[in-house]
């Protein structure tokens, strides 16, 4: 030690000195008190945990009045839950998971709307049943697919139920992300829930031979119009006159974009003819060209698994499109849902295609609860008819299964919340609930009378429903569908701006070869042969035209 | 390093003992060991498992890892929408950092004199600073959407004649509403450093000048502008470097659309490596990206430290 370190060293003792002296931290406190503190870390971790876990998982429950239809419907999904029958999937759910009390399920829920229902009812109800208690976690519609991989990458076991659009299913369990479950329901459900399921939505988690979901959520697209306009002497006279015909909910896309032009002719600015969500990745723009080109009688691949889209199939999807925006709302193409449903709940729409929750907005029902006032009060209650989409096949636009992560460290509870929520009473009961977006997907849902008494036209619209899921379209479910909806969603806004439909069209076909041949033609073509057997893969094959359409 | 006769020196000559240097080299890294284990485990180990995931497949819809040669480069390099991208990075970064530059510079000028309201003015100013680019491409979003921004109607009342201009979806309206809303945020970085430089300029140098009778335009090009030249490189190196990563306000205002028209790099990198998770791909892609930003941070710092050694 030079002179220097020397002196240093003692001004620095005798800091240490005089500060120990007079009662402050010096580095030795320092030392001690920062070794105490981290061996605090586990213990005040393991409280801080809890404490957040608690703060984060579900609300208060909360169950309607009793006298009302959806408080009924409640007091039948806690009965079904308690009393049984006792070989009803919800009562041998209830009674096998009270063996894991004291357990905690994460699940994921689109952030939003969605994570109310675990939250503010099936959580806490599914708790009192049973002592399993549940975290959710709520993640936006893009990370629902991208967090469970990197989770299963990094192996955390941070989730035990996944909600997966079904088109993921492929990629996720050739990734090791979900487990089949024929093993537990095979051990637990009764086969009849199964048989409960709309055909159209029956098949979606099966994929090579096993069942890799629970179904969940009936993303059906049907047509609104507002009855009033349509039913309007003078328009009609005034149709009849330039077309020689009446005045009709349209039935193909060509008449659509005509009565659309129309109404938007005679009515603008009170009301235009149609509105669409064209925003980039609002998610609307594949999911109307999928149903419009498929309606038009388009494939989406050839035999060689060369993507078809480059035809005068798509060139007319794309001219029918443009020729429905043209006559649409101004700032169409900067619409998302959200948008577009504030436009038609203030009556300044006069048709619109869209998720069944556009139904019980425009009769009023969600916004009866507080979570839903983002959306406007509606003005066209009692005004709404209900049809299916010009063209006769409409999307079934996304969906929700519940799957099971492969990584649970709780497979079987995780298993027994997931057949006790999707059953058919208590499925009933949650896709009741007003701010839910969970829509009708069980036969016993589209026939329920405590549904059909939730506003006046609940029966009509559910048999809409119905009979759109009757011959409804799927998304393609195969590897890679994210990369082929995202190149038809760039392709459709690149026509909003201007781009040559045909070009359009080349480019996306040309990123859709890149996919296939990334992902390998031939396990492309395998995967694709497989989707195109399942009802509603094409307008050829939908559950209608298999024999199989649901009558109520 | 300790000698023989520093180490026997006991503590009563005032000497420190070998125990207690021990204690103090050991104490040192204590205190410095957690910052490096922190880098090194999300720093130094992610980069070494990327260079491993650029030569083999991590695309999450292919299983396994086989070995893909150069094959992510080529998909990359290949891609006509990555080519695209780094184009439209370019042009973005490049227009946004000179206008506010020069914007900045006109504000720092006007500013550089005291007048009454001036640190009222200076604090209102710099608010966009510290507001989240996703909050600010949000209200962007709002003022210039169409129909229903207030931009149109503006527009429309002041020009006379109805104004549709599509700003989020359509060319060139889309690039001045990126541009619009990145100026607006940060001009006020650019103004806050040059505001600085001008306060640090002598005034008794204007005053010299002056006296020569120099004129106001030979005044800014040959006494305002060589003082300041180091903070305007400086300020121009670390806007590009912020600039080039633009993603928050393109995510937000234009989704990358129409089509793929206002994809960044960043952009890009996202939507292949978050959205289609061709992990291996946009690997690939960041180091390309990664490269090219190294280039041009490596001449912007070379002449920063030209600059400081004159």
């Amino acid at each position: 030690m030079n002179e220097r370190e020397n002196r240093d060293f003692q001004a620095g003792l005798e800091d240490e000195v005089n500060a120990f002296l007079r009662g402050e931290p010096t580095r030795r406190t320092f030392i001690k008190r920062f070794g105490q503190a981290m061996g605090m870390l586990p213990i005040v971790g393991g409280a801080l945990g809890s404490g957040v876990q608690w703060a984060l998982a579900q609300a208060k429950m909360e169950l309607e009045d009793p006298s009302t239809p959806l408080g009924k419907a409640q007091a039948l999904a806690l009965k079904a839950s308690t009393e049984g029958p006792a070989d009803g999937s919800a009562f041998r759910a209830v009674e096998a998971a009270k063996q894991f009390a004291g357990v905690n399920l994460n699940m994921t829920y689109e952030a939003g709307l969605q994570g109310l229902d675990p939250r503010n009812f099936s959580g806490p109800l599914w708790e009192e049943l049973t002592g399993i208690k549940s975290t959710v976690v709520e993640l936006p519609s893009p990370d629902m697919y991208s967090k469970p991989i990197a989770e299963h990458i990094a192996q955390s076991g941070a989730y035990d139920i996944l909600d997966l659009q079904p088109q993921w299913t492929p990629a996720l369990a050739d990734g090791g992300v979900i487990a089949p479950l024929d093993d537990l329901i095979a051990k637990y459900m009764n086969p009849a829930d199964l048989e409960d399921y709309h055909p159209l939505y029956k098949a979606l988690p099966t994929y090579k031979g096993k069942i890799w979901g629970l179904f969940d959520d009936g993303d059906m697209f049907a047509l609104y119009y507002r009855k009033d306009i349509f039913e309007d002497p003078k328009l009609n006279e005034a149709y009849e006159a330039k077309f020689s015909k009446k005045l009709e909910v349209p039935k193909s896309w060509e008449d659509y974009a005509q009565v659309a032009q129309f109404i938007t002719d005679q009515m603008a600015p009170n009301v235009y003819g149609a509105g669409h969500f064209r925003k980039a990745g609002s998610p609307g723009n594949q999911f109307d060209f999928m149903q419009q080109f498929r309606s038009n009688g388009g494939a989406f691949f050839d035999g060689d698994m060369k993507a078809a889209l480059a035809t005068d199939i798509g060139v007319k999807t794309l001219q029918n499109m443009i020729a429905a925006n043209k006559a649409s709302i101004p700032g169409n193409e900067e619409l998302d849902a959200v948008s577009l449903w504030v436009a038609w709940l203030q009556g300044k729409i006069a048709m619109m295609y869209s998720w069944p929750p556009t139904g019980r907005m425009s009769a009023g029902y969600s916004q009866s609860d507080k979570a839903i006032s983002f959306i406007p009060q509606s003005s066209i209650a009692g005004k709404v008819g209900y049809a299916i989409v010009p063209g006769g096949n409409p999307e079934h636009a996304f969906g929700f299964n519940k799957a099971l992560a492969a990584d649970s460290a709780n497979p079987e509870a995780a298993f027994l919340f997931m057949q006790w929520a999707c059953s058919p009473p208590v499925s009933l009961a949650r896709c009741m609930l007003p701010y839910a977006l969970r829509d009708p997907y069980r036969i016993s849902h589209f026939k329920s009378e405590l549904y059909g008494e939730l506003f006046p036209s609940a029966p009509e619209y559910l048999a809409n429903l119905n009979a759109s899921a009757n011959v409804g379209l799927l998304d393609p479910i195969m590897p890679g569908a994210q990369d082929y909806q995202l190149s038809l969603d760039r392709m459709c806004t690149s026509v909003w701006a201007g781009t040559d439909p045909m070009e359009a069209l080349k480019t996306a076909a040309a990123e859709w070869d890149a996919t296939t041949e990334n992902l390998g033609v031939d396990a492309q073509k395998g995967f694709y042969q497989e989707f195109l057997k399942l009802p509603g893969a094409t307008a050829d094959n939908t559950v209608e035209k298999l024999g199989m359409a649901v009558t109520l | 390093m300790m000698t023989g006769a520093a180490a026997d020196v006991g503590p009563k000559d005032g000497r420190q003992r070998p125990s207690a240097r021990t204690s103090d080299t050991w104490f040192k890294w204590l205190l410095v060991a957690p910052a490096a284990v922190l880098i090194l485990a999300i720093s130094i180990y992610p980069l070494l498992f990327s260079i491993w995931v650029l030569f083999v497949n991590y695309d999450f819809q292919i299983p396994g890892h086989a070995f893909v040669g150069l094959k992510n480069f080529k998909q990359v390099i290949f891609d006509p929408v990555a080519v695209y991208s780094l184009w439209v990075t370019v042009a973005l970064s490049t227009i946004n950092v000179v206008v506010e530059f020069l914007l900045g510079l006109a504000i720092a000028m006007a500013m550089a004199n005291t007048f009454r309201g001036r640190g009222v003015l200076i604090s209102v100013l710099i608010v966009p600073l510290f507001i989240s680019p996703i909050i600010v491409g949000q209200v962007w979003v709002l003022m210039l959407h169409s129909p229903f921004g207030p931009t149109n109607y503006l527009l429309s009342q002041l020009l006379g004649y109805e104004v549709t201009i599509k700003w989020l979806t359509g060319f060139p309206w889309n690039f001045v509403a990126l541009i619009l809303a990145d100026v607006w945020q940060w001009t006020p970085f650019m103004f806050v450093i040059l505001l600085a430089g001008l306060t640090s300029i002598p005034p008794h140098v204007y005053e010299a000048a002056e006296l020569d009778g120099v004129g106001p335009w030979q005044t800014f090009w040959y006494i305002t502008v060589p003082y300041i030249a180091p903070m305007m490189l400086l300020a121009v190196t670390f806007r590009l470097l912020d600039a080039i990563r633009l993603f928050d306000t393109i995510f937000i205002m234009t989704g990358g659309g129409p089509g793929t028209s206002t994809y960044s790099a960043s952009y890009y990198l996202y939507t292949i490596g978050f959205t289609q998770f061709h992990l291996s791909r946009a690997t690939a892609g960041a180091w390309i990206f990664m490269i090219l930003t190294l280039l041009v941070v490596f001449l912007l710092v070379r002449r920063l430290l030209t600059m400081e050694s004159k």
